[in-house]
């Protein structure tokens, strides 16, 4: 196994870590559309709820 | 500590709320962008050592509701006992603004006035005196610009040491019988009067609102139902053509060129690494995300121009002129909202439905609105004009027309499903005055989803493209795929059946029916997979940065011709949208029904789209049907069977809802 090899497996073991984190973290947090520019803003996103999680009927 | 911030509809409350927050929530040059309440702490140059809440709510003109954001700000502000009140105040329109702000009074809640947007009073020559209007309310009265951050400090700083005081109202509402109309409108009518008394005293106007402006004369034009829709449709087309055909390609030539030039270095790095290695990094990450990020500047573009015709005031223009047409095809005027909207995103989109009071019209925007393409599909788009039909800004126009005929269709045809007649609904929307847009405004805008939509690329997209290439390389005895057997993948096994299917569209090839289902993941994915499945950067001439090969040899490599093309881009565009918008369906329908439904007619209505599109431009341009007409036929007659009994079993049940003597009548024809 040469060099560029041995680096290229640590680079695509450690991109698609961080990508899977970042993906579980989100969605931990109640984030249900990752990079969705209006995910802070949702209501429900800020209480803790997804976006796609049913609501009351108030 | 928490402060609610109230005040009518497009008086500046989210961007005074983000200015001492510090938040980024949508802000727009128009009423109704505020859907529910948000809270966040202040700054803490605003708040000290104290934590200060502050709580942002949905514009309204009184505290008796009239729309369900009206209900939210008023339930607030009657049940959560906010420490105070900042009750933002439009400067330029003060007499409307002030029948909210004597309710507010009343709650004995300590109030601040925030008399926000004097820079344009300043412009226009109106003078308020805040000293008078102060005294004349009894309570604090600050002039801010909310987008300058002018005036916010002492006026925060006053609403936090007022906290828990005691608030005297200037006036009080007579003990009347609140159940009593007239006695109610007589009431407000003497409220009116008491607010006109202190406009009169405090507000000296150079321009009075009676008088017709230059602006007034713009909007009779671009409000007007015939000039207005031509207007709007040159105004969208002027979008798509600058951010699609003219500036966005001209900087995402460029960049595509370093991402290529990027992604042949990794390749070269790896030749003598294991071939799947340099297939996963090179062509799954480098390439399958840069095809995606290639398309950024094309986005950016559209969301920059997007977000100076919101601010400028044109959107609410496009409201008014869209109003009749949505109600008379059985929507509610307040449809034209999460429509535009959509532009942007289906998922604020369909959350901007629930402002709509009539259950059947709410559930069916929500169902309709993602026919409009949003910022996800502009690069599937993108690709397609750019490959078939030389970068035409046209495409884009159409597909965006197209998505709007078919929301009036689809609308059209609940409406006859669910045996509803033209009702009359009310859409209040104030015109803003008209202003120059705010670069710095559409700047952040565009920096905002610009961020987003790479950390979709670099997370989902990323792992989807490596999970496609890894179905791709690999049969399912986990072997290698050998060159020239790719039909004996992972990939090619699971999306065959779905390729099938898809012969009377024109691109019944598996790659394509994968592109399209990893689109559902986000519809960026489709570009990503197709880059992935055919090695589409193999057509880009790293030297030069142009594509090679034409059209032609695209179309070859992926068997489309320019009308299989359109069929697959459409199909695309108006099959059911991403998992998240469909969630956000699901949470606003409130109906599995309805939810099944929704998924039910887009699906029918892309395929259909796709087959009409292929067969008959097939017909046109080589005189004879494409392959697959008579199964496809078949398929769109029994959507339409479908929905004819689906129509037929709602009504059915509609008539059993309501009727009331019939079962009467049956037991006495029975024992007679």
């Amino acid at each position: 196994m040469n060099g560029a090899t041995v680096i290229a497996v640590i680079a695509v073991v450690a991109i698609l870590f961080f990508a899977a984190r970042y993906i579980y973290k989100e969605k931990k947090k109640g984030n249900a559309c990752i990079g969705c520019p209006y995910s802070a803003s949702c209501p429900k996103h800020q209480q803790g709820i997804s976006c796609d999680m049913p609501q009351d009927n108030k | 500590m928490r402060i609610a911030f109230a005040g009518n509809p497009n008086s500046g409350k989210t961007t005074m709320y983000n200015a001492l927050t510090g938040r980024s929530e949508k802000v727009g040059n128009w009423g109704g962008v505020t859907v529910g309440s948000k809270e966040f702490k202040l700054k803490k140059e605003y708040a000290g050592n104290k934590e200060v809440i502050a709580v942002d709510l949905p514009g309204a003109y009184s505290m008796s509701p009239f729309t369900p954001e009206e209900g939210i700000t008023s339930e607030y502000v009657r049940t959560a006992n906010p420490d105070a009140i900042v009750n933002i105040v439009d400067a330029t329109n003060l007499s409307r603004s002030l029948f909210f702000t004597t309710q507010l009074l009343e709650l004995g809640i300590p109030v601040v006035v925030a008399l926000n947007k004097t820079d344009i009073n300043e412009k226009e020559g109106t003078k308020i005196d805040t000293a008078k209007l102060s005294a004349k309310l009894n309570c604090p009265v600050f002039e801010t610009v909310s987008t300058e951050n002018k005036g916010l400090s002492e006026m925060i700083a006053t609403a936090i040491s007022l906290a828990g005081t005691l608030q005297e109202a200037p006036y009080l509402q007579a003990d009347i019988d609140l159940h009593d109309k007239n006695a109610v409108d007589a009431e407000d009518r003497k409220r009116y009067d008491f607010v006109n008394k202190i406009v009169a005293a405090v507000e000296k106007r150079k321009v009075l609102s009676a008088e017709s402006t230059a602006q007034d004369k713009v909007d009779t034009v671009l409000t007007n139902p015939i000039a207005g829709i031509l207007a709007f449709a040159a105004v969208m087309w002027f979008v798509f053509w600058v951010s699609q055909a003219w500036l966005g390609p001209l900087v995402a030539d460029w960049l595509v060129g370093w991402i290529e030039m990027f992604q042949e270095w990794v390749a070269g790095q790896l030749e003598n690494s294991p071939a799947i290695l340099s297939a996963l990094l090179a062509d799954g990450i480098v390439g399958g995300v840069g095809a995606v990020v290639g398309f950024l500047p094309l986005v950016m573009v559209m969301y920059f121009l997007i977000a100076l015709l919101e601010d400028c005031g044109y959107m609410a223009r496009v409201s008014a002129v869209m109003d009749p047409i949505f109600k008379r095809v059985g929507l509610s005027g307040k449809s034209v909202i999460p429509v535009v909207i959509g532009t942007g995103c289906g998922i604020p989109a369909i959350m901007a439905c629930r402002t709509i009071r009539d259950e059947r019209e709410r559930r069916a925007t929500t169902m309709l609105t993602t026919f409009i393409p949003c910022g996800a599909k502009i690069p599937v788009i993108a690709l397609f004009a750019g490959a078939f039909f030389n970068g035409a800004g046209w495409v884009s126009t159409v597909s965006y027309f197209l998505g709007l005929a078919l929301i009036f269709l689809g609308a059209l045809m609940i409406k006859g499903i669910t045996g509803y007649k033209y009702r009359k609904s009310f859409f209040i929307m104030e015109l803003p005055k008209w202003k120059a847009p705010s670069l710095k405004f559409a700047f952040k805008s565009m920096m905002e989803r610009a961020k987003a939509y790479i950390i979709k690329a670099a997370t989902i997209i990323l792992i989807c493209n490596t999970v496609v290439q890894v179905m791709q390389t690999f049969d399912w005895h986990f072997q290698v795929v050998e060159e020239g057997a790719e039909n004996t993948s992972i990939l090619a096994s699971i999306a065959s059946p779905f390729a099938i299917l898809l012969i009377p569209l024109g691109f019944g090839v598996w790659q394509l029916a994968a592109a399209a289902i990893t689109g559902f993941i986000a519809k960026e994915n489709v570009v990503g997979t197709l880059a992935v499945v055919y090695a589409l950067t193999n057509f880009i001439d790293v030297e030069e940065l142009e594509m090679t090969g034409g059209a032609n040899t695209v179309a070859m490599t992926m068997g489309l011709t320019s009308v299989t093309a359109l069929a697959y881009l459409f199909f695309n565009l108006y099959t059911p949208p991403c998992f998240a918008a469909i969630g956000a369906m699901n949470s606003e329908m409130k109906s599995r029904g309805w939810l099944w439904g929704a998924i039910g007619l887009q699906m029918a209505t892309g395929y259909t789209i796709a087959f009409l599109v292929n067969q008959f431009g097939t017909l046109i341009t080589e005189g004879h049907f494409a392959a697959g007409f008579v199964p496809g036929a078949i398929a769109v007659a029994c959507f339409v069977i479908a929905i004819i009994m689906i129509g037929k079993r709602v009504r059915a049940h509609f008539d059993e809802q309501y009727e009331l003597h019939k079962k009467t009548k049956a037991a006495v024809t029975t024992a007679a």
